[in-house]
Order: C-alpha cells, then sequence, then structure tokens
C-alpha cells in the first residue's frame, strides 16, 4: 500500500534551536497516527513542515506520492510554490485556535477556499458544504458568524472548512487543547466519525483515551526525536522506552 | 438672514475647491496607502526601509510645508504645476503616509492563524490578502480613518497659502470687503455640516462592518 505521507530525516532549527532532529514519519492510507509527547518536543512544528507551514532545513517529504521537498547535496530544495501549495493543500489542518474567519459566516467559511482556490462550481460547493455541516451537526448555524458559536462548534467548523477541500490526508494540532472539559467529547467524536471512515490523519493530541482508542498508531516524540512510536497496545500496555513511561506516569496518573 | 442668503452663492462656489480637494485626495490616497502599507509589511527589507522613510519625511514635516515646496521648489527642478494640481499632489502623498501607518497597523493586528489557515487552504498571497486580511483589516481601521477623513476637511483650508479660491479664502474676502464676520460663522457651518455628515457615514460604515462582531 502506498504511503500518503513520507517524511525522512526531517531537521528544522529555529535559530539556535534544534526543534526537530531527523524525524521520520510514514503514514499509509486510512492510518489515525497520534503524536504525543512532553510540550515544545517539536509536535506542532512537525506538522506545521508537512505543510510547508515551516521549512525544514534537511530531509525529504512525499505526500501521496508527490514530492514537496527533497535532499540535495546542497541543502533542500522545495517543489516551485504553486506546486508546493498544491501538494501542501492536500493537507487540511486544523489548529488549536480554530482560526475561522470572522467577517465570513459558517457557510461562507466553508465554500471560500472550494470557490476560489479550486475554482469549482459555487452550488455544487454549496451543497457539500451544508452535506458537511450536517456531518458535524451544525447546519443550523450556516448563516452565523464564527463568534457566537462556543468553542466545540468553531472546531467542528473548522473541521468541516478542512473537508470541504476534499483533502487526502488530514492534520490535527491539538484539536482540543483551548476547548473546555465539557466541549473536547462533540469534537473527538466528529474526528471519531472521520477515522471510521478512513480519513488518513496524523493527530497531535495530549488526549490519550482518543490515542489509545482511535489510532492505529502511536508516535512519541521528545527533545526533537521519535524516541518510540507502535500501536496503542504496545505504547500504552508495554512500553520500553524509558521517556515514554516517564511521560506516561506523569500523564496517565 | 438676507445678508446670508445674499453670500451662500459665493460661499457654495467656494466649497467646491474645497470639496474638490477633499474628494480627489481621498479617492486617491487611501489606494496608495493601502500599496505602501503592503510594501511596508512586505518581506522585502529595502522596500520596508524607503517606505518607512518616506512616511517618516511626510508625517514628520507640515503639511504646509509640503504644500510650499511642491508649488515653489519643484519648478526649479521642471515640475510646475498650477495651484491645484500642487495642492492635490502634496494633499495625496502627505494623507497616503498617514493612512499607510493606519493600514500597517491594522494589517499586523490581524493574527498570523489568519494567514496560516489561508495558506493550508492553498490560497495565494493576493487571494489571501484580498479575501481575508484587508477585509478584517477594513473593520478595524475605520475608526482611525474616520478621524483622519475629517482632519483633512479641515486641513483642505491649507490651500489658502496657495492663493486658492476654497471656502476659506472666499470667507476671508467677504469679511475684509464688507467688515462684517457673519461669513465666519457660516463658514464653520459649512465645515460642521461636511464633518457631521462624514461621521454619520462612517457610523454606518462601522455598523456595517461589524455585523460579524455582535
Ligand atoms: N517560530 C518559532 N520561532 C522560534 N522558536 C520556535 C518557533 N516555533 C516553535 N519554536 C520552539 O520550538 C520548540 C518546539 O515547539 P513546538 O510548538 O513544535 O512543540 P510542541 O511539541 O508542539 O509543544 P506543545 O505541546 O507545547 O504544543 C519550542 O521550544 C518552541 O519554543
Ligand atoms: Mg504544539
Amino acid at each position: 500500500m502506498m504511503n500518503k505521507i513520507e517524511a525522512r530525516n526531517i531537521c528544522k532549527q529555529f535559530q539556535n534551536l534544534e526543534v526537530l532532529k531527523g524525524i521520520d514519519l510514514e503514514v499509509a492510507e486510512g492510518e489515525v497516527v497520534a503524536v504525543i509527547g512532553p510540550s515544545g518536543g517539536g509536535k506542532s512544528t512537525l506538522l506545521r513542515c508537512l505543510n510547508k507551514l515551516e521549512t525544514i532545513d534537511r530531509g525529504s517529504i512525499v505526500i501521496d506520492g508527490e514530492t514537496l521537498v527533497k535532499d540535495t547535496s546542497s541543502g533542500v530544495e522545495y517543489a516551485p510554490e504553486k506546486d508546493s501549495r498544491r501538494i501542501a493543500c492536500k493537507m487540511g489542518m486544523v489548529f488549536q485556535q480554530f482560526n475561522l474567519f470572522p467577517h465570513m459566516t459558517v457557510l461562507e467559511n466553508l465554500i471560500e477556499a472550494p470557490v476560489q482556490v479550486q475554482k469549482r462550481n459555487k452550488e455544487e460547493v454549496i451543497r457539500e458544504a451544508e452535506a458537511l455541516l450536517a456531518k458535524v451537526g451544525l447546519l443550523d448555524k450556516r448563516d452565523v458568524y464564527p463568534r457566537k458559536l462556543s468553542g466545540g462548534q468553531q472546531q467542528r467548523v473548522a473541521i468541516a472548512r478542512a473537508l470541504a477541500m476534499k483533502p487526502s490526508i488530514m492534520l490535527f494540532d491539538e484539536p482540543t487543547s483551548s476547548l473546555d472539559p465539557e466541549l473536547t467529547g462533540e469534537v473527538l467524536k466528529t474526528m471519531r466519525e472521520l477515522a471510521e471512515e478512513k480519513m488518513t490523519m496524523v493527530v497531535v493530541t495530549h488526549e490519550m483515551g482518543f490515542a489509545r482508542e482511535v489510532a492505529t498508531k502511536v508516535v512519541f516524540m521528545a527533545d526533537g526525536h521519535v524516541q518510540a512510536q507502535g500501536t496503542p497496545q504496545e505504547i500504552f500496555e508495554n512500553p520500553s522506552n524509558e521517556r515514554l513511561k516517564a511521560f506516561l506516569n506523569v500523564i496517565l496518573k | 438672514m438676507d445678508y446670508i442668503i445674499r453670500i451662500i452663492p459665493q460661499m457654495l462656489e467656494g466649497s467646491i475647491v474645497t470639496a474638490q480637494v477633499f474628494f480627489i485626495t481621498i479617492v486617491l490616497s487611501i489606494p496608495l496607502g493601502v500599496l505602501l502599507s503592503l510594501g511596508r509589511v512586505s518581506s522585502i527589507a529595502l522596500l520596508q526601509k524607503v517606505i518607512g522613510l518616506y512616511v517618516w519625511l511626510l508625517r514628520g514635516t507640515p503639511l504646509m510645508l509640503q504644500l510650499f515646496f511642491v508649488y515653489y521648489a519643484l519648478p526649479a527642478v521642471g515640475i510646475r504645476l498650477d495651484d491645484f494640481e500642487a495642492a492635490l499632489v502634496a494633499f495625496v502623498l502627505n494623507y497616503a503616509a498617514y493612512f499607510c501607518e493606519i493600514f500597517r497597523a491594522g494589517i499586523q493586528s490581524v493574527p498570523q492563524g489568519q494567514y496560516e489557515a489561508a495558506r493550508t487552504l492553498g490560497m495565494d498571497y493576493v487571494q489571501t490578502m484580498r479575501r481575508i486580511v484587508l477585509p478584517q483589516v477594513f473593520r478595524l481601521i475605520l475608526p482611525p480613518v474616520s478621524n483622519e477623513t475629517i482632519t483633512l476637511v479641515k486641513d483642505t483650508s491649507l490651500v489658502y497659502v496657495l492663493a486658492m479660491n476654497d471656502l476659506m479664502r472666499t470667507t476671508r474676502n467677504l469679511v475684509q470687503r464688507d467688515f462684517d464676520i457673519t461669513p465666519f460663522l457660516v463658514a464653520a457651518l459649512f465645515y460642521l455640516v461636511a464633518t457631521l455628515l462624514l461621521t454619520m457615514l462612517f457610523e454606518r460604515l462601522e455598523k456595517r462592518f461589524s455585523r460579524y462582531d455582535q
């Protein structure tokens, strides 16, 4: 089976701070990868490198068989701007802070990029957007501005907005971390449903329950390295890596 | 009262010059200000610096000095403008500098996450600016733009120094001719009505653009 994401030896440095020190990540079609690890370990940076919100210093990234960036002897070489933008937006991204467009209604948020970027037929896009809103349970909020929504509702709109682009991969960066505890459930439920539909997903999360029950693979990152990876069973029930054990001890207490 | 009715036609005539300076300045300096501000926040260091210098010069010297400069000094380098053109050049360049700073502050107050969301949705620079950033900026900057616009109404009276027959000079001529200060009061009323109309216009715009805020 072809890998949806193939990242090799990703190195990324901010000024003097080495954040990623040679990360390898493979994500197969339909896989749900949970990325866990201590704060500052480079999890967000890794996601942001995958869709070129950050550029990498070394390594290569292939998305859906297309090379976004490759390693050469004289440094990395990105695909031309237009191609790399197209490749990067095969991945929908959901942010911790939602980042909905506040000057647009819920529906306008969803149809903006399909109409403006993909130049798809507006009526058709609206129909699909309404179906997506129905799926995340927010069709009645179609004409509301984001500020009127709760955090959980905003995040579900953000997920629907990303899906409206028909991405082949979804990236989530701590989608529930800025939500009140009673609102995380509705977002996790939406993500669970996506996983059941075999969407390929990479989820940075502190929700160990989600990682344990929904992920097909768990990646533990710390200090810019992948310290351990495996099935949820291997990571949570029989951790062998010392740092992982220490991390789980703290977080599952 | 009779006297007021008699002088009103002349004062209206003066108002036309004032209104022309005002509208042409607004129509040209706002787009120019937008372009300058985009350069100011661009990643091109040289462009940032040059525009920074421009803004500093034009905000750091009196508009009246700039008027004199355009009218009296430019001919020395072969650019000869009549009084109306000179006034417009000075006003547009000056106000563009102020608008540039207002828009720059507005653009920089749009959170980074908005750019990132646009990027991950495949939008390019122009789409991001036109569809996502600038519409949000416009709402934020309406109050300072409103201020600047009202200041401009009053600043137009500076064309007096180029001997243009604007509302101010017409008024002064009437006062000197008739030994009566009534024209001053009428002029004040004219300026007040103009700024009141603008205030109302901007209030409506603010309401419209803030609908997603409530
Ligand atoms: N744009 C940036 N400039 C400089 N340093 C950065 C930048 N972005 C991230 N860093 C630093 O890189 C390190 C890794 O950050 P990152 O956000 O990837 O960690 P994380 O694993 O996502 O942590 P958290 O769980 O807190 O979100 C941190 O020390 C952070 O301060
Ligand atoms: Mg993070």
